[in-house]
Formats: structure tokens, C-alpha cells, sequence
């Protein structure tokens, strides 16, 4: 196991190098428009030729694209991701700034999500074709239909006509003098929100997987033996049914630990949350390359550990799984 | 002393009438500070918090390679410059500096600071930081665009330190914008940054990532947190120097909250749900913000028309590879006044505005009440006057309602704009309806803001384009623009000689303007261009729209202007 896992780990560099080079050569190419220095002249009239020109240079972006590239990969190696254009910040600051509040928001929607279709999706599957069965598909179908920043906006408008909870934001206005327990308390009514929109509506999707996936195992012959030995119905479904059901869930829950960092920019943008998914929308709209190029490269890694995560925690919960 | 105190009087009584009246009353002084600056108002007490609230992050604390209004806005809490501009008058007025005087010449300023002023974190304000500061600007490796701006035909401004509180300026040929220019230079302290500065540091220095009390300077407010995408928080500046009437130290306010959203819709969620005390209301809202304003507690400004335009420009440039008989449409003066005629301006004014703007037809806002021109030719929606203008430079209309020039070639072209702007793609395609019914057979094709940038500055491959500039009051700001050498010449940049007799006479109107220190001669030679544009029409110009603010009515002491808005006197407004 150990050694498949390090296997693994040595090819993550190429995979890396594979991804970033396309990508980085995807920006060069994209045709017709400037990089994030011109725009800057009309932005601000008096600026001088010169001073762009200054700018590029300071960034090297002044170099053959080739060249920018190999020296961009470099400094990763020394784990330095560069300056933001737009920031003349080091780009792991910026994204570090955003990194929490982005996985916050993930985690629970995560967990949101996970705990209501689990349930859901092992109820619909015992329960096949019951009036509830139906209604939660028909509920599913709709919550899949709804693309995330329709619910938000949704969401949005319910709240702003009700006030029953904040509009936008992470904190209120008046956070930084308030007791600690009051700050716990405004940040948990700030997430509600963002969580129902990106949590509670891809319910949906994963109750429908959990329930095609158990149903399956219900027809199997084995179950028909667990129930001919004797077995209480309940030990009959979650130790040789959902056991059985769970191996494909536990493969996409891999990729949503990929997920946990990208953001949400459509959420994000429309319910004003601080995470990492508006730092990279406007970075890329502004070709400040640097910032986009981590982030691809945060969300690259983050996608390989996790499917990695998933492989090893499938050969964890099926015993017939072996890597080596 | 004496001799100080006079040349401040005088030098009051030539610039600023309005401030005389402080200075026939007893003049109020603070321990340490004997010279504070007084801000007339009816007196209020401190405390409260003003929520504000702004589109966009900061992209960098340092005010001196601050160039965006989402950096230039939270920046101008915590900077001063030397001298300052009133809002209401629109004048430039003594700032951290109590007086000035200017040699024979025009070439010498000499400026005397306050005395006893300090730094946010106690540290005394000398003439050195103002050297510092200019040092800084100078510095060829610290891309600024005060340093653009600052110069004075290609020389640095010479700065000397007389004594510690007089400082000397000097310009190798007169410099007309000086004061304002100045003014808007922003002080850096010479305790906190000369380490970075030497080990070449600056760039990286106080960008957003920096504890927010090590950013130290004069201003109202000191910035106590910042948290990216969400807010900053300020308090009061203890060592302020200004002061009221009755020589209570400002600012009245205790806490700013600026709240960061991603987009105008957040902004405007953000007000109506109380979490901001203003809003600038777009001319679209205002009858929705007008209905609202008694049960949201809000009354709505309105400030007339604001310093944007919004214009069509027609490409000139032979470098630009287009085909020269289309060169020759935009190259013909009589060809840019029949679009002029033809584009209905009411219509944008209703359509897009609803009704809150104004026609424009030359390239200053009356907003700018010193430098505007309102004696230059107009060009009033008027179909037949369009047809008579093309008529007479050849263009005929023939029987299949098509408009060709005198070689027969069918007048077909393309407009483009960016196609993140609402507004402006209305303009363009009002602009092609109007010119479809001179027989103009035009495209109208919105694009990505990145890909017009490219076009405008690098391939110079497009017909026309609906675009918009921010404005200001100096009109020297916009030599870039009106300039033929400059880079934003859009119709034909980085001329070499003019290529016109007009443009040729716009450079010398803008050389004379830029060298001049006599104000009212400086409004002679920028009417001059404005007349010339107006006459030339590189730019056709559409509508000026009004700026309105919305504000809580929860403050005492708002003195609404255009040019200043509701809080140029923040200081002394304060919380009922």
C-alpha cells in the first residue's frame, strides 16, 4: 500500500508540469487581446508607454513566453509562486488570505450536503416507488435543474424581503467589536446562505447515486441469502447492503475533496462571499497570470490528493480492493 | 512669524475667498498645534460609525503606486496632501501646508508646513518627508503616475529644503496644473518606508498584506484591520489637524466600516438593507431611489452632471491597415459631422438614462465649471443638416436607400465597444439605428474589454468605437488624449508631426496650457481646444449623465456638490 502510494506521489510532478505547461500556453494563446499592463492605459489616461513598459519588465513579463514559463516553474520548485500584477503582493498571500474562508464554506456545504442525501437516498431506495420515493425524486430533479447562482439569487431574494438573515458577506459590518461568542454566531448566520445554495441543492445529484447505486445491491442474491439466514432487516441493509452501495460514492467524494479549494464564483459573486473562486474569476479577467497560474496549480494538486485519498480509503471499506 | 502670517492672509484673500471668514474670527489653536487648519460647519460631538462601502479590493496600501479608485478611495482616509481642493469651489486651498508663494517667473513655489504637525503614530512632520516623498515619485524604478503627471516637459520638479517647516520647488519652464498636481501627491513618511526604499524594497512595501497600523500618515482616519473581500475598519486619528470653530480637534466620526462587494447590485442590496450609509444612485434608479427615500430614511443628491463621457470615435490612422477609401470617410471632417447630426442624443438621454443627462458635444463637462466651454458648435439631431454635410463632401444615397462616397463605394463599417458596460452597448446601438437612416450600413459588435484595449493600443484594426474616460477638472490631464504624440490619441496615436493643421494646434493649445501659471490664460488656450474638438469632432460626443448620491439622513453638515460629493468635508460632518 505504502509503495503504491508513493508511486503515486512521483508522478504527481510530470502530471503537474503536464497541466501547468497547457495551461500556461492556453493564456499565451488566447487570441486578440492584451496582457494586464495595456489595459492599464485606459484605466488611467496619464500613465506614460514607459511606465508600462517598466511594469512588464518588473514582472519579466517583457521575456519570450518559453522563457516566462521555465522561470515561473523554477521559482515554484523554490516554493515561490510570484508577485500578483494587479496586487504586487506574493500570490500565495493572496490566495492564502481567501483559502479559509473558501474552505469553510465547502465544509459545510460538504457536510450539508452529504448528511441529508445519504438518508435520503438509503429511504428511497427501501422505500422504492412509495409516495416519498417519488417525491424525493421529483425534489431531486428540480434542485439538479437549478444551476447554483439561480438558487443563490433565489436564496437572495427571500432574504432580502424576509430579514431573517444577512445578504452577503462573511461577517456583519459591526464584527470586529463584538464578543467572540456573538462573532461565532454572525458568522454561522452568514453561512446559512452560501450553504443552502452550494450544499442543499447538489442534494440532489448525490441522493440519486446513493439510491441507484443501494437499489442494485438490493436485487442481489446475496441479499436474498443475508434475509434467508435470518438476519434482522436492519442488519440486512446497512451491513450488507450500504456497505456494498457506498464504493462508487466514496470515488466522487475524492473529487469533491479536489473541489474544497476551487470556489464558487458564481455563489461567491452573487452573495459577496470572500473565498478564492472572485480572487481567480477577476484575476483571469484581468490577466494577472501569476494568480491564475497558482490557483490552477493549488486546485491541480488538490484534485490527484484527492483522488489519491479516495483509491486508498476504497481498499479501506472493500476488502476485495488490492493495490499491490 | 509675522512675515508668514501675512503671506498666508494674502495669499487666502487671492485664492480662496470662502476661507476668509475663518480668519477674521479668533483663529482656534490646539496645544502643539497653533496653526490647525478650520473647517466651518455647525458644531457637532464625536462618535458613531460610518458604514461605507466600495466595489473591488484595494490592490495596494501604498498611496504612492495607488492608481485605482478601489485603492486611491480607502487611501484617502489615511493621506494629505499639501494643499487641498474645496469641494464646494472647486478651488485649491492650504492643506498640510498653511501657505505658498509663487516667484516672478512662475518657476519657484515656496511652501511653509504647519507647525507641530504629526504623523498617525506621533512622529513629527517635517520638510524632509516632503523630500522623501518627491525622491520617491522621481524614482525611476517605482512606477507611479503621479511621476507622469509631475513633470514638467520631461524634468522632474526640483525640490529643496529651506528649514524644517519651508520647502522650495522648482520647475525648469512655468507649470500651469503646479497646485493641483501637487495637491494631489499624497505625503509619505520618511520614518517608516526610508529602510524599504533604500534596500530597494519599495514596490513590495505596504502592499495589502501589511499589518494595517504600520500604514502611518496624516489623514482623518487610521486604518485598524483589513480583511480581504470583506472590509476595512478605521478609527479616529488622534493627531488630526483640523479642527471646528470651536477648536475641537476633528474628525467628529469615530469608526468608518468600508464593506468590499463584488458588483454595483451588492452595493445597492448592501444600502437598501442598512448596512451602508450611501449610494451612488445610476440615472436609471433614481425615480425607483426617489419613491424609497422616506421609508428607507434617505434622502437622494443630485449633483448635475458628472465628469464621465461616453463617445464615438472614428478610426483615422493610416497605419491601421484599413482600406483607404474608409480612411478617407473618417479622415473628412464634413463625413464626422454628418454622424454627429445624425446621432440622436435625446433619444440616448431617455433610452439610457432616463432622462437624467444632458447632450455633450465637446470633450469638457460643464461639471468642470472653471475650464468648460460652452460657446462650441453643436451639432443638434438633425437628419437633413447630416444629409446636406454628406452631400457636400460627395456621399450619395441611391435608390436602394444606400449610402455610397464618390468612388461608389458603399459606407459599411463596424462599431465596436466593451461589452461589460450596459450603457455604453445602448449608446452603440441607438448610434447605429441613427445611422442606419442615413444609409450607413453599420454593424454593431460589443467585445470582450481586453480585446478592445488590444485593438485601440496595439493593432489598431477597427472602424469605430463607442468608449468612454473618466474626467476631471484639470484639463492638462488628458494630454495622453488630445496630444497627437500621445498614446490615447485613439483616431491616430503616437504621431510623429501632427498630421492635421487642428491637431497641430490642439498640441500648441496644450503646450501653452501646461506652461502657464496664470489661471485665466490657461482658460483661454483649453477653450481654444475645446472649440477645435467641438469643430473637428474626432470624438462624437453623446450625453453627460447626471450624478446622483444617496445618503442616509442620519448625518449633520452635508454640503452636496458635483464636483466634491456629499462627504469632500468629511472631517467635520457628524452623526445627529
Amino acid at each position: 500500500m505504502i509503495r503504491y502510494i508513493v508511486r503515486r506521489l512521483i508522478l504527481l510532478g510530470p502530471l503537474l508540469i503536464g497541466i501547468t505547461f497547457v495551461s500556461w500556453a492556453v493564456i499565451q494563446l488566447a487570441p486578440g487581446s492584451t496582457d494586464y499592463f495595456q489595459s492599464l492605459v485606459l484605466q488611467y489616461p496619464q500613465i506614460s508607454p514607459q511606465r508600462i513598459a517598466a511594469l512588464r519588465a518588473e514582472f519579466g513579463m517583457d521575456r519570450p513566453p518559453l522563457e516566462q514559463y521555465l522561470r515561473w516553474l523554477w521559482s515554484i520548485v523554490h516554493l515561490n509562486f510570484g508577485y500578483s500584477f494587479a496586487y504586487n503582493v506574493p500570490v500565495a498571500w493572496l490566495i492564502g488570505s481567501r483559502a479559509l474562508n473558501t474552505l469553510l464554506l465547502s465544509l459545510t456545504s460538504l457536510v450539508a450536503a452529504w448528511a441529508i442525501a445519504i438518508p435520503l437516498g438509503i429511504y428511497s431506495a427501501v422505500h422504492q416507488y412509495s409516495a416519498v420515493d417519488g417525491a424525493l425524486s421529483a425534489g431531486a430533479f428540480v434542485a439538479i435543474s437549478i444551476p447554483s447562482f439561480f438558487s443563490a439569487l433565489l436564496l437572495l431574494y427571500g432574504a432580502f424581503w424576509t430579514h431573517l438573515l444577512p445578504l452577503q458577506g462573511l461577517t456583519s459590518a459591526d464584527f470586529d467589536f463584538l464578543p467572540w461568542w456573538n462573532k461565532i454566531l454572525d458568522i454561522a448566520s452568514h453561512l446559512v446562505l452560501p450553504t443552502i445554495a452550494l450544499g442543499v441543492f447538489s442534494v440532489g445529484g448525490l441522493m440519486r447515486y446513493m439510491r441507484t447505486n443501494l437499489l442494485e445491491v438490493l436485487r442481489s442474491d446475496y441479499m436474498k441469502t443475508a434475509r434467508a439466514k435470518g438476519l434482522s432487516e436492519h442488519t440486512v441493509i446497512f451491513r450488507h447492503g450500504v456497505r456494498n452501495a457506498i464504493n462508487p460514492l466514496v470515488t466522487l467524494f475524492g473529487f469533491e475533496l479536489g473541489g474544497l479549494l476551487g470556489g464558487a464564483a458564481f455563489v461567491e459573486n452573487v452573495l459577496g462571499y470572500p473565498g478564492l473562486g472572485r480572487l481567480v474569476l477577476e484575476a483571469v479577467l484581468k490577466k494577472d497570470v501569476f494568480v491564475v497560474m497558482g490557483s490552477l496549480l493549488m486546485g491541480s494538486v488538490l484534485l490527484i490528493l484527492g483522488n489519491l485519498v479516495a483509491d486508498v480509503m476504497l481498499a479501506a471499506v472493500d476488502p476485495r480492493i488490492r493495490y499491490d | 512669524m509675522r512675515a508668514i502670517v501675512l503671506t498666508c492672509l494674502i495669499v487666502s484673500s487671492l485664492l480662496m475667498p470662502p476661507w476668509i471668514g475663518a480668519a477674521t474670527a479668533p483663529h482656534p489653536s490646539l496645544p502643539g498645534l497653533p496653526n490647525p487648519k478650520v473647517l466651518v460647519g455647525q458644531i457637532g460631538h464625536v462618535g458613531g460609525v460610518f458604514l461605507d462601502s466600495q466595489q473591488t479590493d484595494p490592490s495596494t496600501f501604498n498611496p504612492i503606486l495607488a492608481n485605482s479608485t478601489a485603492s486611491t478611495g480607502p487611501l484617502g482616509y489615511l493621506f494629505d496632501g499639501l494643499v487641498e481642493a474645496n469641494g464646494k469651489t472647486t478651488d485649491i486651498e492650504p492643506g498640510l501646508a498653511e501657505s505658498w508663494t509663487v516667484s516672478k517667473d512662475g518657476r519657484t513655489w515656496t511652501f511653509v508646513l504647519r507647525q507641530g504637525l504629526q504623523w498617525d503614530d506621533g512622529t513629527p512632520l517635517t520638510a524632509d518627508d516632503i523630500v522623501f516623498t518627491f525622491k520617491v515619485i522621481y524614482d525611476k524604478k517605482i512606477p507611479n503616475s503621479a511621476a507622469d503627471v509631475l513633470n514638467v516637459a520631461g524634468h522632474p520638479i526640483e525640490v529643496t529644503k529651506i528649514d524644517a517647516r519651508t520647502i522650495q520647488f522648482h520647475t525648469v519652464q512655468p507649470f500651469g496644473p503646479f497646485l493641483r498636481e501637487v495637491g494631489n501627491a499624497t505625503l509619505i513618511p520618511q520614518h517608516m518606508l526610508q529602510k524599504a526604499y533604500d534596500a530597494g524594497q519599495f514596490n513590495q512595501t505596504w502592499g495589502v498584506n501589511t499589518a494595517p497600523r504600520q500604514i502611518v500618515g496624516t489623514g482623518a482616519f487610521v486604518m485598524t484591520e483589513y480583511r480581504p473581500a470583506q472590509r476595512i475598519v478605521y478609527d479616529r486619528n488622534p493627531y488630526y489637524w483640523k479642527v471646528d470653530a470651536h477648536g475641537q480637534r476633528l474628525p467628529y466620526i469615530q469608526h468608518v466600516v468600508l464593506t468590499i462587494v463584488p458588483n454595483q447590485n451588492a452595493l445597492r442590496l448592501l444600502f437598501q438593507g442598512g448596512q451602508a450609509d450611501s449610494y451612488g444612485v445610476r440615472p436609471a434608479e433614481y425615480a425607483a431611489f426617489q419613491r424609497g427615500a422616506k421609508a428607507g430614511n434617505y434622502t437622494v443628491y443630485d449633483g448635475g452632471p458628472s465628469f464621465g463621457t461616453e463617445f464615438l470615435t472614428l478610426n483615422e490612422n493610416p497605419n491601421s491597415g484599413l482600406p483607404d477609401y474608409k480612411l478617407r470617410w473618417f479622415q473628412n471632417q464634413k463625413f464626422r459631422q454628418a454622424v454627429s447630426y445624425a446621432v440622436d442624443r435625446q433619444a440616448i438621454i431617455n433610452q439610457v438614462y432616463a432622462g437624467h443627462a444632458v447632450p455633450e458635444y465637446g470633450p469638457e463637462s460643464p461639471a468642470d465649471k472653471f475650464f468648460f466651454n460652452p460657446h462650441v458648435m453643436q451639432y443638434p439631431y438633425n437628419l437633413q443638416k447630416a444629409a446636406d454635410a454628406l452631400a457636400e463632401a460627395g456621399f450619395k444615397k441611391g435608390s436602394d436607400g444606400t449610402l455610397r462616397d464618390a468612388d461608389g463605394h458603399p459606407v459599411a463599417f463596424v462599431i465596436s465597444t466593451n461589452a461589460d458596460n450596459p450603457d455604453r452597448v445602448a449608446i452603440g446601438n441607438i448610434i447605429r439605428q441613427d445611422l442606419a437612416s442615413l444609409g450607413m450600413q453599420v454593424t454593431f459588435a460589443p467585445e470582450a474589454f481586453n480585446t478592445l484595449v488590444a485593438k485601440l493600443t496595439d493593432s489598431y484594426k477597427w472602424e469605430g468605437i463607442v468608449l468612454g474616460l473618466t474626467g476631471g477638472i484639470e484639463p492638462a490631464d488628458g494630454q495622453n488624449v488630445w496630444k497627437s504624440s500621445g498614446s490615447l490619441h485613439m483616431w491616430y496615436p503616437k504621431q510623429a508631426k501632427p498630421a492635421t493643421s487642428w491637431e497641430t494646434e490642439i498640441d500648441r493649445y496644450f503646450n501653452l496650457g501646461a506652461t502657464t501659471v496664470d489661471q485665466n490664460r490657461r482658460r483661454d488656450y483649453y477653450n481654444q481646444w475645446q472649440a477645435i474638438v467641438a469643430e473637428q469632432v474626432p470624438f462624437v460626443y453623446t450625453a453627460i449623465p447626471f450624478a446622483y448620491v444617496a445618503v442616509r439622513n442620519k448625518f449633520e453638515n452635508i454640503q452636496f456638490t458635483a464636483f466634491g460629493g456629499p462627504f469632500w468635508n468629511f472631517p467635520v460632518i457628524y452623526i445627529k
